[in-house]
């Protein structure tokens, strides 16, 4: 699905991912971690076309997107839905409306976007809040409100940078778990996260970054609960 | 085109103060274009009036004939630099001069009618209102008063040729300055107008920046995320051509009208309001510039996100 060959990254002196490479499956759901600095976002950003790499090469679904004009660049976002650890909402807008806009972006039919957005709704658990305004909404609803519009428009892959990092533990827990089931639905989901507690309850492939170094690649330290997770039971 | 209508008009009822801010903006700045343009237009016309108003005096020397009097009318009145030329004899003079100052009534009719000569008084062409020109003209014009006397000396049947010298070399470097003027004013104003309409949409956009951010996060293009932006920019100029209009009407009446009134020997004719095509320039002006402003500072944002 995703594959990164020696990737690097350099701002002037200072490198942010020194020869990164790394093979992301279809359907896998990999944690990025490391120290703050340690080129987690940085990683992300190559991926989601707002950093190019000072060299290397990089394929998604085998197309090469190592250096895309800004209309493939946009082309390249609308295959996957991007979470930040600020939500990034327009907080003058109903959730609905932040939901559909990624449906918009796209030219689809207001019927579609009718039928999308409560269904995307319904999977984060916020069936019944359309037309709450995001700026109203706690912090944990604000990231639900972010999840569904990343994958309302149903992407192959789902970006996740710190998605936590703002919540509280139960929050956490719960936007984790709407992630899980995000996954099993066979969304390719990368999470870049520094909270070993979340990592260490749902256990996946994790990449660990070190001053722009891909130390490790650690597999699962056990399987999930759910079934048919992963590309192994994929086939 | 349904869709792109409502995101317009969704982005306009969410920044509803900045759409107002940024059409009065827009609104001003024209008011000042339009100023300008009015007062231009004004002075060229007062200024035309002076140029019209360029003329010479033509005294005949004592002794002259009638008949040479009517030759030299004719004569004058053939010339290409001359606009109208008009006879005054003797007793008219006399009758203008004492009209104007009854005091001398007496001293006109123990002088006789005769006392004040008999003149030509020629209008010239606006381009002849130059003091080079006009002095080439008088010259030319005592060489053609010349004649050969009955004792074969030659002599002018001019007393004198008056075009008021010193008047028109002042008109003219008046005219020079207020040209000069015009042009920097001019100048001025149209970078006033670009730099408050650019700075104030600019800002606009700024503070829709974290809009434009998640646009680009989702994944919409540049003319996606642009388009309403220039929409709004056109709304806004058309409506700020339109109450620039309004505005200026009202000066028009209210202030340049009544300015005359009480000055209107110096101003010469009355002022005019623009001429509908210049109100419909004024106002395309504002639309380009709302539209040109609003994709400029909106392509400069997308230029800095990632």
């Amino acid at each position: 699905m995703i594959r990164l060959y020696h990737i690097v990254k350099s701002y002037g002196e200072h490198n942010a991912l020194r020869d990164v490479s790394v093979h992301v499956e279809r359907g896998e759901f990999i944690y990025i971690t490391g120290p703050s600095g340690a080129g987690k976002s940085t990683l992300l950003k190559i991926l989601y076309g707002a950093e190019r790499p000072s060299s290397g090469k990089m394929l998604v679904g085998g197309l090469d997107v190592t250096a895309l004009d800004r209309e493939r660049v946009a082309q390249l976002r609308r295959n996957m839905g991007i979470v930040f650890q600020d939500f990034k909402l327009l907080p003058r807008r109903t959730v609905a409306d932040n939901v559909a806009l990624a449906l918009e972006v796209m030219g689809a039919p207001r019927d579609q976007i009718n039928r999308r957005v409560p269904a995307a709704l319904n999977i984060v658990g916020l069936k019944g809040r359309e037309g709450s305004l995001a700026s109203h909404l706690s912090g944990g609803e604000q990231q639900r409100v972010a999840i569904a519009r990343a994958i309302v428009n149903d992407p192959a892959v789902m970006l996740c940078d710190e998605p936590t990092g703002n919540l509280d533990g139960g929050m956490a827990v719960e936007v984790m778990e709407i992630l899980q089931a995000i996954h099993r639905r066979g969304t390719t989901v990368l999470v870049a996260t520094h909270d070993q507690g979340l990592m260490d309850r749902f256990p996946k492939r994790v990449l660990r970054l070190l001053d722009g170094r891909l130390s490790t690649i650690e597999p699962p330290k056990r399987r999930s609960v759910a079934p048919g997770v992963g590309p192994a039971e994929r086939g | 085109m349904i869709e792109g209508l409502r995101r317009v008009v969704r982005g306009i009822r969410e920044h509803f103060y900045f759409f107002v801010v940024s059409t009065g903006v827009v609104a001003s700045a024209l008011v000042l274009l339009g100023l300008f343009a009015m007062v231009l237009r004004d002075v060229n016309a007062m200024v035309g009036s002076w140029q019209a108003d360029q003329h010479v005096s033509a005294y005949f020397a004592a002794g002259v004939t009638p008949e040479v009097e009517t030759e030299m009318h004719a004569l004058v009145a053939g010339r290409r630099e001359v606009a109208k030329v008009e006879r005054v004899t003797s007793a008219d003079a006399a009758v203008w001069m004492t009209e104007r100052a009854p005091e001398l009534a007496a001293v006109f009719s123990e002088l006789g009618p005769a006392a004040l000569p008999a003149s030509l008084e020629i209008t010239l062409q606006p381009e002849i209102a130059t003091p080079e020109k006009m002095e080439a003209f008088v010259a030319s014009l005592k060489i053609q008063g010349t004649r050969p006397d009955g004792d074969g000396v030659i002599g002018t049947v001019w007393e004198d040729v008056d075009y008021g010298q010193e008047w028109v070399a002042r008109v003219h470097t008046f005219l020079s300055l207020l040209t000069a003027l015009g042009f920097a004013f001019g100048a001025a104003t149209g970078l006033a107008t670009l730099f408050l309409v650019a700075n104030t949409i600019h800002l606009v956009v700024h503070a829709r920046q974290d809009e434009l951010a998640i646009l680009r996060l989702v994944g919409a293009t540049e003319r996606y995320i642009v388009g309403p932006f220039i929409v709004e920019g056109v709304m806004q100029g058309l409506i700020g051509g339109l109450t620039a209009t309004v505005v200026l009407y009202a000066i028009h009446q209210g202030l340049l009208v009544r300015l005359h009134s009480l000055l209107s020997l110096a101003m010469g004719a009355a002022p005019t309001f623009l001429p509908a095509d210049q109100v419909v320039v004024l106002v395309a002006t504002g639309v380009a510039l709302g539209a040109g402003a609003a994709w400029g500072a909106v392509r400069r944002f997308l230029a800095r996100l990632p």
